[in-house]
């Protein structure tokens, strides 16, 4: 028998051989995952308890150089988590502790291996919950979540993973862990600068292992009303999708299944759909129980006239259930109807989505395979599930060429090949369809810089150097151009953003950014955000942007990112540039979202504020806090004295009027001075709220650090402009020195040219060193702002 | 031997492995594989390593897939939990036949290993199926002679997980006493038997019939109180899940005869065969249809029955749905809502209700460390729950779960949801 090799028994000695599997069977085993491929078997299987333990190994597999990866429950479809032969697998599944939820900051700090569902089960005692919802949520892990960005059913109105990921602790490739350092969060509406480690949100472990993070957590809606509508024919459901959409409706999930999906599932839960029925969608609302009663009667209005045969609600939470249910479980419940399918996972701008579904439909009729679908069709994401028998090989060629067409058809279309799967090993060999030279270029040299000897999980996600590229061009706009049917606009840099949004609010939409300077432009959007304020946003400004063209500094073009809000394809440089403050690349273009603008925004004025009791003002931010909205979230600005509220909602008995009352009792319990109030169109106070801003700075944020203390109660200077914003929530301060309260932090973010001030510098030498690395690939000359490697030296 | 039975067989294994998709939905689900977080021991990892061996990829599989195989805790919550309908209790069939082709304890060192020789069988396919199970599964008894945990280990197991309840009424109303701050007069009465509105016979099993005799006498009294009119026909016994677990169906099919004989008129005539036990009831409803048809779990019928007027008990309280209820035979509403019945009662929900606490039958006594972690895994969820008093429906699962409390969470007890319901019911 051969000798067991050195780092075996290395191995051994660090976890204990209870936590280092050699055996053939657990080489067998984890040889495999959902994906159905296998590329070899690993050496063994290392169960490591903490993050500690997982640098250990890693830095045992770099003396050694023998290459690992990492692995959650191995649920995933690209097979991402596939070991090479003779590779060591770092399972994370006994790393599944769920901290304590907190419920101010509204955050709880997970292991990798926690399962996404555990997670939702913990948090809903504390009212809250973890957005992301993969179909494979009773299983998945979020380090493997974390890993694939990994979307689901209710991203629709409020994004993806990275969305929700406020830290990271990892292990990089050297062995090292990088802790979340105190403050260090991600969902903060300043500008970071260069911010290496959102890279490892969608970098399918191949950048360095996530051993922990901090999740940011929604409130459970109060109500949700969930329609089923039966179509009798797909297009027309595809078509009814559209144009739910455009007439200004955001439900929480927009799904839709084909009739060979529903045939599995009515086989699989027996849920008794009509024979006659083609398509059924699901469309769920969340939120107040009056506010989604008259969502769904609309949305059963338009679908019904859209032509489906029946759009009603779930008559129970029950049959709600069994609905997410069936959904949820559809694909493995394919297993039923076929031995063996391909799960595709193309993501296209969802104006394309009824071409995209007829494309599948000829190249199933084309190749002769059974394609069973399921849309995330709001996000104009779909899973076809190409069927073939894995006993006949030409079964498996047709399926395979059926999904290629596919998928070069989505592409084509401005699409992706993946919008939440990832690239994995299976989805390579048409990445180099979709990537453009250089941003191939970028991101090899990216995994080149975080991964130099090679050995993390290598051979996914991305093109190695010098791969041939089948270049896709996909030419920058020359000027605005809006899509009302995929709900985008591409623009410039130099395009002012008050101007995109005025055309868009003209038609009931708005670019999900905060007001800003009237003129900031498209490029300081990328760059900066907002650099200020930003009151009545919906979420971080650069949540807005799907895909740059920009300009490395060297002077070479190249284009990131798809105008889908789901897009994991290659590592997500969209959100590496947008905050970096220029440092990397110089904006040309950018493609941003448009969702629906509130209806109406209620306003209340006040005078006498300038020595409000800070009791009083955290009663009036407690009225407020519960106004979150996918929308846009309500703003307060208190100014020499004055106090005004922006509160964005529907001029209904049941909403804004109910909350203008309780401002009314608030403000003569405060003892305030009338100056006025009114519900108005929104666009009304979208310019109220521009012109609190206009003024370019200086600008100082408070912040609430994870875990951190109270509402600021003392500390505010007296006679300093603030402005509230909720979501994400921050007050600024129209001066750079404002001390920090406890628990918070205090960061100027405009300085009075309107400008960011400089990046702060990282938190680690390995982070800074990762930084300036980033920096000499995309800016080898060091022309653009920011510290470069020449810097270094001193 | 028996050919039809073999191609029967190897066809349901074909049906198995193949409608397996690998979507992994099962693995949080397993206790075998939460207890170790190794995939090899996951409902995923056996069919791919049973799908390995069958195709000849078999490259040195050894003990550690015969492990993987005979660790199974046959809990069924991967049927529950897969959404392509694996039927995995197909593989329990087959280690069952292996088993008694082997024989309970016995003729075990004439069973062959899992060798070149054997495998190669196996992949000649279907008349060869039962066969290889021997070949297989037989191995597992040579291996639990040879690397048995010390017989005291063994013992000190089965002593461990005996399930107790108090057994003087007394010391059940101190208790629960204690933990709700409720003082129960001392002349407070047991449920009065309200006038009976049906009929049913009771079967009285033999772990809750003898080892939790005091509950049973209570649960009588519960019975009684909503109207319940109890037949209890003599000449029952075991019921046989137990020797199925040790793999002597033949004991097995011979107690199901005696037992439908005691139980037959009764059955018939009141249309009803109460069991108190889960495990019980799984068995019993594969008795022939004369029994299987009428049998029902205690806790459904009471959820059918007019309660008793039921005082207050402000306790919290977490239930634990044994296995053989939940994924045996679907009951998951039934005893939640009879803890809701209980005024100033809150139930409490635990992390994962759907996996399996270790105990499966004679499995704790086999595979004590594995068991002890998976009872210790499900003590720490029933107690992060933060509640007074943990309660279930089957003795083995009272046993195992106790167990693992005092080592895990030693302030929270366990018992009957009977015994509390019927504490709820003093007057």
């Amino acid at each position: 028998m051969a000798e067991r090799p050195p780092l075996l028994r290395e191995l051994e000695a660090l976890l204990g051989a209870s936590r280092c599997l050699s055996d053939p069977a657990a080489r067998a085993v984890y040889a495999r995952d959902a994906s159905h491929m296998t590329l070899g078997r690993p050496l063994c299987v290392c169960l490591p308890a903490a993050s500690d333990e997982v640098a250990g190994v890693v830095s045992l597999c770099l003396r050694h150089g023998v290459p690992y990866v990492a692995r959650g429950a191995g649920t995933g479809l690209s097979g991402g988590a596939l070991p090479g032969a003779g590779a060591v697998v770092i399972s994370l599944a006994r790393m599944e502790e769920v901290g304590e939820v907190d419920p101010v900051s509204r955050t709880v700090r997970v292991g990798p291996g926690a399962v996404n569902e555990r997670i939702d089960a913990h948090a809903a005692a504390a009212g809250l919950e973890f957005a992301p919802d993969p179909s494979s949520q009773s299983a998945a892990t979020i380090g493997g979540n974390i890993a694939e960005n990994a979307g689901g059913p209710h991203c629709l109105r409020v994004g993806v993973t990275a969305r929700h990921v406020r830290a990271l602790e990892w292990v990089d490739p050297d062995g090292n862990v990088h802790g979340a350092a105190a403050g260090d969060d991600r969902s903060v509406p300043v500008v970071r600068g260069v911010d290496p480690e959102t890279l490892l949100i969608g970098g399918e472990g191949t950048l360095g292992i996530v051993t922990a993070a901090e999740l940011e957590l929604v409130p459970l809606p109060a109500a949700a009303a969930t329609l089923l509508a039966l179509f009798p024919k797909l297009d027309a459901a595809t078509d009814a999708v559209v144009g739910l959409l455009r007439a200004g409706m955001l439900p929480a999930a927009l799904e839709l299944v084909d009739r060979a999906m529903l045939e599995v599932v009515d086989e699989a839960f027996a849920f008794g759909f009509p024979a006659e029925t083609d398509a059924a969608m699901i469309v769920e609302f969340t939120g107040a129980a009056a506010e989604v009663a008259e969502d769904a009667e609309r949305a059963a209005g338009l679908l019904v006239a859209a032509g489906a045969a029946e759009a009603r609600l779930a008559r129970s939470d029950r049959e709600r259930e069994d609905l997410w249910r069936c959904r949820k479980k559809a694909f493995g419940a394919v297993g039923r109807l076929s031995p063996a399918y391909v799960t595709m996972d193309v993501a296209v701008p969802v104006g394309r989505l009824p071409d995209i579904v007829r494309v599948t439909a000829e190249q199933s009729r084309l190749h002769r395979v059974r394609i069973a679908t399921a849309l995330h069709a709001g996000d104009g994401n779909l899973h076809p599930g190409v069927m073939y028998d894995d006993r006949d090989e030409d079964s498996m060629a047709r399926a395979h060429a059926a999904a290629d067409a596919i998928i070069l058809a989505a592409l084509e279309m401005g699409g992706t090949v993946t919008g939440e799967h990832g690239v994995g090993v299976e989805k390579l060999h048409l990445l180099d369809r979709q990537l453009d030279p250089e941003a191939a270029r970028l991101m090899a040299g990216i995994k080149e810089l975080y991964d130099p000897r090679g050995l993390c999980n290598p051979g996914k996600a991305v093109l190695p150097f010098g791969a041939p590229i089948s270049p896709r061009p996909r030419p920058a706009p020359a000027d605005a151009r809006f899509d009302w049917e995929s709900l985008i606009v591409s623009a410039p840099a130099d395009a002012r953003l008050a101007d995109l949004q005025r055309e868009a609010l003209a038609r009931g939409f708005r670019i999900p950014a905060g007001a800003a300077r009237a003129d900031l432009t498209v490029g300081e959007l990328v760059d900066h955000g907002a650099a200020g304020p930003g009151p009545l946003a919906s979420g971080p400004d650069q949540d807005a942007v799907l895909e740059i063209w920009a300009e490395t500094g060297d002077g070479r073009a190249f284009h990131a990112g798809a105008p889908t809000p789901k897009n994991v394809a290659g590592y997500d440089l969209v959100r590496l540039l947008c905050g970096a403050a220029g440092e990397l690349a110089t904006p040309r273009a950018a493609t941003l979202s448009l969702r629906p603008a509130p209806e109406s925004i209620g306003i209340r004025s006040w005078s006498g504020a300038g020595k409000l009791d800070p009791a009083a003002l955290a009663y009036l931010r407690g009225i407020l806090a519960g106004r979150d909205s996918a929308l846009a979230g309500p703003a307060v600005r208190l100014s020499e004295g004055d106090l005004t509220v922006l509160a964005p909602g529907r001029d209904r008995d049941w909403d804004l009027v109910r909350l203008d009352a309780d401002l009314a009792r608030w403000g003569r319990d405060a003892g305030l001075g009338e100056n006025g109030s009114g519900i108005l169109p929104f666009a009304k106070g979208w310019e109220l709220a521009c012109g609190w801003v206009a003024r370019p700075g200086p600008w100082c944020v408070l912040q609430r650090r994870i875990g951190g203390g109270a509402w600021p109660l003392s500390p505010l200077p007296a006679g300093a402009t603030w402005i509230w914003r909720s979501v994400p929530e921050a007050i600024w301060l129209d001066r750079a020195d404002a001390e920090s309260p406890f628990g918070w932090r205090s960061e100027p973010v405009a300085a009075a040219d309107g400008s960011s001030p400089p990046p702060r510098s990282s938190d680690s030498d390995r982070a800074e060193e990762l930084r300036r690395g980033l920096k000499d690939l995309f800016d080898p000359g060091g022309r653009l702002p920011g510290p470069s490697r020449s810097t270094e030296a001193t | 031997m028996n050919r039809e039975r073999d191609t029967e067989l190897a066809e349901k294994l074909d049906t198995l492995l193949r409608s397996c998709v690998q979507c992994g939905l099962c693995l949080p689900h397993c206790a075998t594989y939460l207890a170790t977080g190794n995939e090899a021991m996951s409902p995923r990892g056996r069919l791919l390593l049973l799908g390995e061996m069958l195709s000849g990829d078999d490259s040195g599989m050894g003990p550690a897939a015969l492990d993987a195989f005979d660790l199974c805790i046959g809990c069924r919550a991967c049927e529950t939990a897969c959404p392509s309908g694996v039927p995995y209790e197909l593989l329990a069939e087959a280690k069952a036949m292996a088993d008694e082709a082997a024989g309970p304890m016995r003729g075990v060192a004439a069973r062959p290993l899992a060798s070149p020789a054997v495998l190669g069988i196996l992949r000649e396919g279907a008349s060869a199926a039962r066969g290889a199970f021997g070949g297989i599964f037989g191995d597992r008894w040579r291996r639990r002679l040879e690397d048995a945990p010390a017989p005291a280990r063994r013992l000190g197991r089965l002593l461990n997980t005996v399930p107790e309840v108090p057994r003087a009424d007394a010391a059940l109303i101190g208790m629960l006493d204690r933990l709700s701050g409720l003082s129960t007069p001392p002349d407070a009465r047991p449920p009065r038997a309200a006038e009976a509105v049906r009929e049913a016979a009771l079967f009285t099993g033999c772990a809750s019939g003898t080892l939790l005799e005091a509950a049973q006498l209570r649960l009588r009294a519960l019975l009684a109180a909503c109207g319940v009119a109890l037949r209890i026909p003599a000449g029952q016994e075991c019921c046989g899940a137990l020797d199925r677990h040790l793999g002597a169906s033949g004991r097995a099919d011979a107690r199901h005869a005696r037992n439908t004989a005691a139980l037959a008129a009764a059955a018939r005539e009141t249309g009803a065969v109460i069991v108190e036990a889960a495990g019980c009831g799984l068995e019993l409803k594969g008795y022939p249809p004369e029994i299987a048809e009428h049998v029902v779990d205690v806790s459904v019928l009471l959820a059918q029955m007019d309660p008793p007027a039921l005082r207050g008990v402000p306790l919290k309280v977490v239930l634990h749905d044994p296995c053989h209820a939940r994924h045996g035979q679907g009951i998951v509403d039934e005893p939640r809502l009879l803890l809701d019945r209980i005024p100033d009662l809150s139930r409490l929900e635990p992390a994962e209700p759907e996996v399996c606490c270790g105990s499966g039958g004679a499995y704790s006594v086999f595979h004590p460390d594995l068991a002890q972690e998976m009872g210790r895994r499900k003590a720490r969820v029933l107690a992060a729950t933060g509640a007074d008093l943990a309660v279930t429906t089957n003795p083995g699962c009272m046993g195992q779960i106790a167990d693992g409390l005092a080592l895990e969470a030693p302030d929270l007890p366990i018992l009957p949801l009977s015994d509390l319901l019927w504490y709820a019911a003093l007057t």
